[in-house]
């Protein structure tokens, strides 16, 4: 374990109200980190296992949760919901963006979170945490915007103890985030503040990748966000995939490998992992779920428990969660429009046209 | 046909936004009304500007409107598709040109608040968004354009939280502070184009829209907006051909440009 004894801006210690400061130390000991990772088995050996045991094996109650992709776009959604089926509680959610943070809100697994971003931009309007927040349903550890976030989790991934950064200068943010600090480059006399970016390392975090080979080595394309940064500052990392390739495969079609197996704690072979989210390349948002999900956390409590137990308590698998979306013409139909909007495919008579979601819309109707 | 229809509000804020955009430069656009405005400009005036994205998504080929700025038209057959750390890096190392941001309130000297409504931030009137990039657009591109509808509970003399710097207390508080860039150069609202006073950083009447007085545009603010000397112009509207573009080919949907209940 480390020695450090962590200096936290005090000024946002009192902004955030945190009576307690041990609550923030795992996410910036990055001692303690690499001596989860050095200890670690780093051979090269069969690492797949089903979602539901990776979760169970690897999220512990209290846990610090990495978000990975960008909100809804090759974000590992199924194993977020894993977790909430599973009951894991007293998690810390941390992402940029954090879009999902507020389903695992709704029956306690993640009362903590280190925010950025919430909401899922044009689909919708995150009421529900700013209820959550005055309720103290959820308690904000910090506040971060996205670049400041970023760069902490690059420190991380590169083994630095922390970056000199320029976001976050002027703004609230330094008042309102334990982690940050303003302090002068050192290598200029004659001022250049800067504000000291700590590395950031969570305690467990989900990637969801095209493929990966058994050992953990993973490919996959479209906007890394901070995957890349995270697969390294992360303690414990789950990888899943659409598709389990040989290693041979993996050396072959290299093009796109961009997670090391050493990184790895689990690969998990999962279809549509990344439902009801965006998958570059293979199927489209659901967009009427999201609004919907928007929709129902407007709503409140009440909303927000049917719609969480409905999709994520009462399911079994993303099997089912598929089936609920549409099944089959769900998976034909958004493959189309994902390859037709990434000009993959022929995008001329494609139609990407929708009616947004009302209360009125059809109760099994989610694309 | 959709083309018979006066101009509305949003549309007018689009075309305006548009002609801040400057062709052939690197630009950071949110979704929505920005990335309207981006689009109409890239189809007319500025054919040759470069869209990037924080999540990393960078010049995408020509496609439908992005709907998350982590979404497949942002990365639609781009040569390359960075990282959220490069991406921010392109804007700090001064590779971007613009960044255009939106606002829930904005004070006098360009500082935006994206954060939350009300005195106390562990029982806020209203919890926003939060910063998500905008902090880090206004701290580190080179100019900032702010777009959004005016009011006085949005032109406000003080915000309750500063999520992104502009030019802070004014001055030379911003290069005080160590932020880059030049911070914000242009604000786009519903009453007209603001530029800031070079010594105060102050916000200061550019142009106003058709019909609208300075008085006018000073009751939809909560702060003293700068006259500036002389007759103040009025802002340039779309013609025929720009409101058939933006109706047509760039929101046909009317999901950012059409007004509510219309």
């Amino acid at each position: 374990m480390s020695s450090f004894q962590f200096e936290y801006n005090q000024e946002a210690v009192k902004n955030l109200k945190i009576e307690d400061t041990s609550i923030l130390d795992r996410l910036v000991d990055y001692r303690h980190a690499r001596d989860v990772r050095h200890k670690k088995d780093h051979s090269q050996r069969d690492k797949r296992m089903s979602l539901s045991e990776a979760v169970s094996e690897f999220v512990q109650d209290g846990d610090i949760l990495g978000y990975t992709g960008f909100g809804y776009v090759r974000t590992s959604l199924q194993s977020d919901w894993e977790i909430i089926r599973q009951g894991k509680k007293g998690l810390q959610s941390i992402g940029s963006p954090n879009t999902c943070q507020s389903y695992g809100v709704t029956f306690g697994n993640t009362p903590y979170t280190h925010a950025s971003y919430a909401g899922a931009e044009m689909r919708g309007y995150d009421k529900y945490f700013s209820e959550n927040i005055k309720s103290g349903a959820v308690k904000i550890l910090s506040d971060w915007s996205h670049g400041l976030m970023g760069l902490g989790f690059k420190a991380a991934q590169l083994g630095l103890p922390g970056v000199f950064a320029k976001s976050g200068l002027g703004s609230d943010l330094v008042n309102y985030n334990p982690y940050l600090k303003v302090i002068n480059n050192p290598m200029v006399k004659n001022g250049d503040p800067c504000v000291f970016v700590p590395a950031l390392c969570p305690d467990i975090t989900f990637i969801h990748v095209h493929a990966a080979d058994m050992y953990g080595n993973a490919r996959f394309y479209g906007p890394a966000v901070n995957d890349l940064a995270l697969a390294g500052a992360t303690r414990k990392l789950v990888i899943t995939a659409e598709e389990i390739v040989s290693n041979t495969d993996i050396r072959w079609n290299n093009k796109g490998v961009q997670i090391p197996f050493q990184n790895v704690d689990a690969v998990v072979e999962l279809p549509y992992g990344a439902v009801p989210g965006y998958m570059p390349g293979c199927y489209y948002w659901a967009r009427r779920w999201w609004e919907k999900t928007f929709a129902m956390m407007s709503e409140g409590q009440e909303a927000m428990e049917k719609h969480v137990r409905e999709w994520i308590l009462d399911t079994k698998d993303t099997r089912e969660v598929l089936k609920k979306l549409g099944g089959i013409d769900f998976m034909i139909n958004q493959k189309r429009l994902a390859k037709a909007a990434e000009a993959d495919n022929e995008d001329s008579g494609v139609e990407f046209k929708y009616e947004p979601w009302t209360p009125n819309t059809p109760p099994d109707v989610f694309d | 046909m959709a083309e018979s229809k006066p101009m509305n509000p949003l549309e007018m804020l689009a075309y305006v936004l548009s002609r801040q955009i400057n062709d052939h430069e690197v630009v950071y656009i949110g979704t929505g009304l920005p990335m309207v405005a981006g689009i109409l400009a890239k189809k007319t005036h500025a054919p040759n500007i470069t869209f990037v994205y924080e999540s990393g998504g960078q010049d995408p080929i020509e496609g439908g409107m992005p709907w998350s700025v982590g979404g497949p038209e942002t990365y639609r057959k781009s040569p390359m598709i960075l990282e959220m750390p490069y991406s921010f890096g392109q804007a700090a190392m001064g590779l971007v040109d613009t960044g255009f941001l939106g606002f829930a309130q904005l004070d006098m000297y360009g500082n935006a608040n994206t954060t939350m409504i009300g005195g106390e931030f562990t029982n806020p009137k209203v919890r926003l968004t939060g910063s998500g990039g905008n902090n880090d657009v206004a701290s580190l591109c080179e100019k900032i354009v702010f777009v959004g509808i005016q009011s006085p509970q949005k032109f406000v003399s003080k915000v309750d939280f500063i999520t992104s710097a502009g030019h802070l207390t004014g001055g030379n508080a911003r290069q005080e502070s160590g932020l880059l860039g030049q911070g914000p150069v242009a604000v786009v609202t519903t009453a007209g184009v603001y530029d800031f006073e070079p010594d105060t950083k102050r916000m200061r009447i550019k142009t106003l829209h058709p019909g609208v007085s300075p008085e006018l545009a000073q009751l939809a603010s909560g702060f003293e907006l700068v006259r500036p000397e002389g007759e103040i112009p009025v802002t340039e509207i779309p013609n025929e051909e720009i409101l058939e573009l933006l109706r047509n080919e760039v929101d046909p949907q009317g999901f950012f440009i059409s007004m509510p209940g219309a």
